[in-house]
């Protein structure tokens, strides 16, 4: 009972903090009934609040690589000699300034909600195997959490815009698949270590993406490039 | 010789070799700093290399490498750019800029890599400084001594913010002119931004910079901006200002109330002095007032007879009363003689026993008279205010010189001269303390006094009623006696008052005493000065004096020592001639035989020719 109870316990706990977390910082989305297609709140609503969601997630991995960088890896040379290759770098994502404007707006929704479905597996992991590390790292697991949580919200606002920007969008569950589970679980310090910080290198990145996708959208869509 | 030289040649090249491999090394060309100002490009600068080194090592190169997707592609590239950020860089445009993706460079020389680095473009963002600082004054405190400011700029031209590729934060730096520390304010987002409470008199400077929000380094502060708030003069709110006039004016009311209150509180006494004067109440020295309101008039008369200013006048208002008063139950006071008697003397045992006092003194037991006259007299002194102050002096040997002592039996020379008639004159009110008097004169009182009272008969004379002829302006009431014949009694009475006279603490008012009596208590008896002791004796108030007895004596005989008991009519009344107060009456001398020298001498009684004779 007691290995059970102690993970539900802290469980909960983790709920309790995150829900808590929640409420200082981001603030909450439009209340749909019961995630209805229709929604009474603004699409200008909508991207403000979807641009403070990404804010908030990038800053959140930020500073969750900061401090894992920090506390394992740092000085170590793991960016030259890793790989950094994220699993959502299948995706045509504009690299730069012109690209982002080259690409068309549903084609950039799209993908942005792409990106926001692929993470969800990976940050799900993430925080399982995080929790499950003998000495689990507050800081990161509560940040780990909570990005978990921001991000589902964030694609739920995401599919709130398409269907609100472009009703006839259909479903699109195509998304790249996170792969790296067993590199997290592998026995090998060195290779583990590499493996997070690969994926929250690329945690960090692809936030940052979706942060400045979402700005652009919302200064082409809503403020015409005059923001 | 020729190996020497080239072994020292070698020796010289192997040394500057090492010399110039440790300068090379410490002078390795190396990345200073590579940026980003608006995420479309960026540059990379290293150190210059040294000539020395830079010869040998060949030209520098900078080479790049961009990992792509799933691939660490060890391709390198060479910068494209070495020439537009300047020397010693190398410059990447916008097509070889991408954001997410990871740049490594490494700067060679001579196909030796001399320094690595590896990065993303959004790390080494760095905005550059905003342009178009300007200021506006927002408000100026009330004291004038502080005020606010907007600061208002604009973001770098080259970052894209309208499309929303950069969004930026700004920090803003202020110091005043002097200081070295720049205060820092709060990241903000926006271009404008309040400053508050700067001081008026002094120069400010304002700087800002910018960063990207999330990533990467602030940027150069912009230019500085000086701000010169405008002093205001704090007194040239002409419009807002007047003068508090409602304000002096209740300010200085209350004030002045305020003193007001000070001072009449500390002047209290005076002021209810100013107000409300006190009602003189009369007051006997030595008397307790509720003493005298329980109505206990005998142990007030004994607390009165003790102390020396004795004045019952609470008892009677009306200085007449007394002498109207009878007393039938003691025969003595019939027999004694008329009402006329009685007023105009003395049976003062009568009034003595209507006022329940007694008198403890041997003497004065039955010398109640003089008393009783006296305290009429001081009744009147009371009422006109006057309680204690020139309170005629009481003669204590005059208190008999009225009444009748039977104790006295020693005789004087004016034991003969004192009849049995009384003297109506009375003797004024004299304060009631014992005189000192000399003992021949006190017992010459008593006997005349005795003699007056062994003799009662004589003041048979007197009718019962008297009729008042005059009052004079001391208040006195002048009677005629009628038939009485007074000339013994006058003589007795002269002598006594003469004798009294003699005392210093005679009283000189309302003393009637005769001429010889003066001359012989005078040293000096010339006739003037009789006279002028006679006449302060008028001068005084409530003289009792009756026309008889002023007359009486211009009828009389020279004699002095005897008077018969043969009487001498005399008209009942005399008028008055002259009524000069501090100087005396001047009667008409209408049926009176013209006084010789001698008379005057023996009685004070002065009639008008007297007096002309006398006077100068």
């Amino acid at each position: 009972m007691n290995i059970k109870g102690s993970p539900w316990k802290g469980f909960l706990l983790l709920l309790l903090v995150s829900n808590l977390l929640l409420c200082q910082n981001v603030a909450p989305l439009p209340v749909c009934p019961g995630g209805a297609a229709r929604c009474q709140v603004t699409l200008r609503d909508l991207f403000d609040r979807a641009v403070v969601l990404s804010h908030y997630i990038h800053n959140l991995s930020s500073e969750m690589f900061s401090e894992f960088d920090k506390r394992y890896t740092h000085g170590r040379g793991f960016i030259t000699r890793t790989i950094n290759s994220c699993h959502t770098s299948s995706l045509p994502t504009p690299e730069d300034k012109e690209q982002a404007q080259q690409i068309n707006q549903k084609d950039f929704l799209s993908l942005i909600v792409s990106i926001l479905r692929s993470w969800n597996e990976p940050l799900y992991h993430l925080v399982t195997e995080v929790r499950g590390m003998q000495e689990a790292p507050e800081a990161i697991l509560s940040k780990a959490v909570e990005i978990e949580e921001q991000t589902k919200r964030l694609l739920e606002g995401m599919e709130l815009i398409v269907s609100q920007v472009h009703p006839e969008t259909k479903e699109n569950e195509i998304y790249p698949v996170w792969s790296g589970l067993p590199s997290l679980q592998m026995a090998d310090e060195e290779s583990r270590l590499s493996a997070y910080y690969n994926l929250l290198h690329c945690l960090r990145r692809d936030s940052h993406k979706i942060d400045n996708y979402l700005k652009l959208l919302k200064c082409r869509i809503i403020h015409n490039n005059n923001c | 010789m020729d190996l020497w030289q080239l072994l020292l040649t070698l020796a010289l090249a192997g040394s500057s070799d090492a010399f110039s491999g440790s300068e090379d090394s410490s002078k390795e060309p190396k990345f200073t700093k590579c940026r980003s100002p608006e995420r479309e490009t960026f540059s990379c600068h290293w150190t210059d290399a040294v000539h020395r080194g830079s010869k040998s090592l060949g030209p520098i190169q900078l080479f790049y490498t961009r990992r792509n997707i799933q691939e660490w592609t060890q391709e390198w590239k060479e910068c494209p750019d070495y020439v537009s950020a300047g020397e010693n860089s190398c410059y990447f445009n916008s097509s070889f800029t991408s954001i997410w993706i990871p740049y490594c460079i490494k700067l060679t020389s001579n196909g030796g890599t001399v320094d690595e680095k590896c990065f993303s473009v959004d790390e080494i963002v760095q905005p550059d400084p905003p342009i178009a600082l300007n200021w506006t004054l927002l408000n100026v405190s009330l004291t004038g001594i502080h005020a606010d400011i907007q600061v208002r700029w604009e973001a770098p031209p080259n970052a894209d913010i309208q499309k929303g590729w950069m969004v930026l934060e700004y920090e803003l730096q202020y110091k005043e002119v002097n200081e070295t520390q720049w205060k820092m304010m709060d990241p903000i987002l926006s271009t404008s931004v309040p400053v508050y409470s700067l001081k008026v008199d002094k120069e400010y400077e304002v700087r800002v910079r910018s960063k990207q929000r999330n990533s990467g380094n602030y940027g150069e502060f912009s230019e500085v901006l000086y701000v010169t708030l405008p002093q205001m003069n704090q007194f040239t709110c002409e419009e807002d200002f007047y003068f508090p006039w409602l304000l002096i004016i209740i300010f200085g009311i209350f004030g002045l109330t305020v003193m007001l209150f000070v001072f009449l509180f500390s002047k209290q006494q005076r002021i209810k002095m100013l107000i409300l004067p006190p009602v003189p109440v009369p007051k006997i020295k030595g008397i307790d007032p509720d003493l005298l309101k329980e109505g206990k008039l005998e142990e007030v008369n004994t607390i009165l007879a003790i102390h020396d200013s004795y004045k019952p006048e609470f008892h009677s208002d009306d200085s007449w009363v007394e002498f109207i008063e009878l007393d039938i139950d003691e025969p003595d006071e019939k027999n004694e003689g008329s009402d006329t008697d009685r007023l105009l003397s003395s049976d003062h045992q009568k009034s003595h026993s209507n006022l329940g006092v007694k008198d403890g003194d041997s003497g004065r037991t039955s010398c109640y008279e003089p008393d009783i006259l006296e305290t009429d007299f001081n009744a009147n002194d009371i009422h006109e205010g006057a309680s204690e102050v020139a309170q005629p002096q009481r003669l204590k040997g005059e208190t008999d010189l009225l009444c009748l002592d039977q104790k006295n039996q020693n005789k004087s020379p004016y034991h003969d001269a004192c009849p049995a008639t009384q003297q109506p004159s009375v003797i004024q009110a004299e304060k009631n303390k014992p005189q000192p008097l000399p003992t021949d004169g006190a017992e010459s009182t008593h006997q005349a006094a005795h003699i007056q009272l062994s003799n009662p008969s004589s003041l048979a004379n007197i009718d019962f009623y008297a009729q008042v002829s005059d009052i004079t302006p001391a208040g006195s009431v002048v009677l005629s006696p009628g038939q009485k014949n007074k000339a013994g009694m006058s003589q007795c009475d002269m002598h006594l008052e003469m004798v009294s006279l003699c005392q210093e603490n005679f009283i000189m008012d309302n003393a009637y005493f005769c001429e010889a009596d003066a001359k012989k208590c005078i040293p000096v008896a010339p006739h003037i000065k009789v006279e002028s002791h006679i006449e302060p004796s008028f001068n005084q108030e409530d003289i009792y004096i009756t026309t008889e007895s002023l007359t009486t004596t211009a009828g009389r005989p020279g004699t002095t020592e005897h008077i018969p008991g043969s009487e001498m009519p005399v008209p009942d009344y005399t008028s008055i001639h002259l009524v000069q107060s501090p100087q005396g009456l001047i009667l008409n001398a209408t049926a009176l035989p013209l006084p010789d020298k001698e008379f005057l001498s023996s009685c004070g009684y002065v009639s008008t020719d007297q007096l002309n004779k006398i006077m100068p």
